[in-house]
């Protein structure tokens, strides 16, 4: 419990990061640093991304998989790391997703 | 004939009984009125009978000779006598001697019908009644006695009730403890975030042990990467060329050889116009010259058929749209004149005019502007230049005149000296003025560029009267109060900088560009686009930093200083034969049209590439930087 705690608080103080959340296999937050509204809209979402992306590596590759996913955006840029486990039909798997702010980061000085 | 007893009253069919007594009937003058009416009596016999219904008095037979009948008992008189005629021994039905009927009995007075009825059986039988004939007859009016009346009062019957009595009773009561109570609600669990139950965390923990170390690389390799540096995404469609929008011509004015001496754009950006007329004529232009204006926007726009043409009897050298009203538009003539068209007026444009009194200007007005009044910024007067020295303020006043307001003179002995200037040729005192601009941060501050191509700087706000012994109904004031260096030749153009409160630039015959800052007389930058004349100079209203100018050899010259400050960075060629460029506008709505008329009588409208319509970052910082650096 206070591993889970420590290690998203790692996480989150990280240089340039906004938020941390982490999403289980149905898509629903399960840790979060951001607000309600936010975690609910990002989780939705980036879930269905992480399975596509996932699915398509997998398509491309069968013996490859994804390791990471970033989405490069004018304002932030969000980092998806999923479970290894992810969409195996096991009902534990997990994304931690982080936003980071690169402009934002250099005045904040985190 | 009327029962004794009736009572005079106007019938129900309006007749009065009997006429005036002694009014003739016009039909027989002689006669006497209306024994039809029942009055058959002699007037004279009984002066009382002039109420209408007063009993017949039997015509006595003395003076029944003079009485006339009345015009219905001629024809009865005169036909009676034909046996065939002769109803007399009958009643006549028609007209019985009733109670009710005239003066019945035709022959009562002696010359009656020869009936021989007697004038007895009624009351009072009136003479000249034939029997048998159409007689006139009054009939009482019927009469119906009035029922509402009566029926009123029939009906009406008073009532009274009342209620029963109403008891009322009163009470009154108070607290006397009293408890104070506050409710809140609580606020709802987040939906989402039932944190789960335990079984996951063993999962959880394990999973970010796992991710950890892998997000944690990540993370550091973002701040190391250079991978994004400079990239640069711009999402909008570019576009990387200049293209001819539009080519618009008049081909009556193109037939007479007029070049388009001035554009301007509307207060909407959707309407531009052109003004014809020559700029290279030397001497009194006799030559009518038109306004043609286009709308953009419209469907259907022909390029060679202008939507509003204004035929002017001189030519016409610059135009100005109004700034708020945009079908108002304002013109300088050759002849010195100012005008003000309303081009919504297809009819009648003409709006107001200064004619030509002794305020107006005595040489050709070179621009005209319009200048938000001091105190009302909503309304407008217009300004004009003229090479007669005179820059003069009109307002609208009635009746389709412009009056003069406000009026400066440039004398070349007020010219300040700052600057060491040629000296004036004898005879010399009138400073022509060629080209005017506005500051837009001062409204009291303006730019004029002169024959002698020196810039000067000016204000409305001075109150030095001005030397000149030109007739005005004003006092002309001297407004100049700087002087910048010259060119080397008059300026035709000049343009103050929308983004920064010092800079202007000036364009001339030299074929030079002068940048000037207001805060010193030597120009910061001079830059030579042209071996021939430069026409017109004009800042972007985007870009700080970009400006544009029309050259004598027929092409455009757009100047990005960002990118270079020596060379230009786009060259639009507008006439294949190189005959010049004479007038260029920026749409400040649609800031990517760019309007330019030539010698050809053609004006182009060039869509400009994004990046002459997109300000960059820090541009406006630039630009001061500019000034600055280059003033030290």
């Amino acid at each position: 419990m206070a591993e889970v705690e420590e290690t998203l608080k790692r996480i989150q103080n990280h240089k340039g990061v906004i938020g941390t959340m982490v999403v289980n296999a149905e898509g629903i937050p399960i840790r979060t640093t951001l607000d309600n509204s936010t975690t609910v809209q990002y989780a939705g979402l980036l879930h269905q991304l992480t399975m596509k992306a996932k699915s398509t590596v997998r398509d491309i590759d069968p013996q490859n998989d994804l390791t990471f996913l970033r989405i490069r955006s004018k304002k932030h840029e969000v980092m998806v790391a999923p479970d290894t486990l992810l969409g195996l039909g096991l009902d534990y798997g997990w994304i931690c997703a982080g936003a980071t702010c690169p402009e934002l980061c250099s005045t904040l000085n985190m | 004939m009327e029962t004794p007893g009736h009572k005079a009253r106007p019938n129900s069919r309006g007749w009065r009984r009997g006429k005036t007594r002694g009014a003739s009937n016009p039909r027989r003058p002689e006669s006497d009125p209306g024994p039809h009416l029942g009055w058959g009596s002699n007037p004279d016999s009984s002066p009382s009978s002039g109420s209408s219904l007063r009993p017949r008095p039997h015509p006595h037979p003395d003076q029944e000779p003079s009485l006339d009948p009345g015009p219905y008992q001629d024809t009865g008189r005169d036909s009676e006598p034909s046996p065939d005629l002769d109803f007399g021994t009958d009643p006549d039905p028609i007209s019985s001697p009733g109670p009710d009927s005239g003066p019945d009995s035709g022959p009562g007075p002696g010359p009656g019908p020869g009936t021989g009825r007697d004038p007895g059986p009624g009351p009072g039988p009136g003479p000249g009644q034939a029997p048998g004939m159409l007689r006139d007859e009054t009939l009482d009016g019927a009469t119906v006695p009035s029922l509402w009346r009566g029926s009123l009062e029939i009906r009406s019957e008073p009532k009274i009730c009342q209620t029963a009595s109403i008891s009322t009773s009163e009470d009154a009561c108070q607290a006397r403890e009293q408890v104070d109570a506050e409710v809140q609600t609580d606020p709802p669990c987040p939906v989402a975030l039932r944190y789960a139950s335990q079984q996951d965390i063993p999962g959880l923990a394990s999973f970010l042990r796992r991710v950890e170390n892998l997000i944690i690389r990540e993370l550091d390799k973002n701040w190391q990467s250079h991978a994004f540096d400079g990239f640069e995404v711009n999402w909008t469609e570019q576009q990387q060329t200049v293209i001819c929008q539009h080519t618009l011509c008049y081909p009556l004015a193109q037939a007479q050889k007029l070049q388009v001496t001035s554009v301007s754009w509307n207060a909407t950006g959707s309407v531009v116009a052109c003004s014809y007329g020559r700029l290279d004529d030397g001497d009194w232009s006799m030559e009518k010259s038109f306004v043609c204006t286009w709308n953009l926007d419209r469907r259907g726009l022909n390029p060679r058929q202008p939507c509003a043409v204004v035929e002017v009897p001189s030519s016409v050298m610059c135009l100005a749209f109004h700034p708020a009203q945009p079908s108002h538009i304002a013109g300088g003539l050759y002849s010195g004149e100012v005008v003000v068209w309303d081009m919504s007026r297809p009819q009648d444009p003409l709006l107001w005019r200064t004619g030509m009194t002794d305020d107006t200007h005595t040489d050709p007005v070179y621009q005209v502007a319009w200048l938000p009044e001091p105190r009302h910024s909503h309304r407008f007067r217009l300004l004009s230049v003229s090479t007669d020295g005179k820059v003069l303020l009109w307002q609208a006043a009635g009746s389709g005149q412009l009056q003069l307001t406000e009026g400066f003179a440039l004398v070349v002995q007020q010219i300040p000296r700052n600057t060491k200037l040629k000296k004036p040729t004898r005879g010399e005192t009138e400073v022509g003025v060629t080209a005017l601009a506005f500051s837009s941060f001062d409204p009291s501050l303006f730019i004029l560029g002169t024959e002698g191509g020196f810039p000067l700087k000016c204000s409305t706000a001075v109150e030095v009267a001005a030397l000149t012994r030109m007739p005005s109904s004003l006092p002309l004031r001297a407004p100049a109060q700087f002087t910048f260096s010259p060119h080397g030749g008059p300026i035709y153009s000049v343009s103050c900088s929308p983004f920064h409160r010092n800079l202007f630039l000036s364009a001339g015959t030299d074929g030079h560009i002068h940048l000037y800052s207001m805060l010193q007389a030597q120009p910061l930058t001079s830059l030579q686009l042209s071996h021939k004349y430069l026409f017109s100079v004009r800042w972007s209203p985007v870009r700080p930093l970009v400006f544009a100018a029309a050259s004598g050899e027929g092409d455009i010259q757009l100047f990005d200083l960002r990118k270079s400050s020596q060379k230009p960075t786009v060259s639009i060629k507008q006439t294949p034969d190189e005959s010049p460029v004479y007038c260029l506008e920026f749409n400040l709505q649609q800031t990517q049209l760019l309007a330019a008329g030539d010698a050809k009588g053609v004006v182009k409208i060039w869509q400009l590439s994004t990046e002459f319509t997109e300000q960059a970052p820090r541009e406006t910082e630039d630009l001061d930087q500019l000034a600055t650096e280059v003033a030290s």
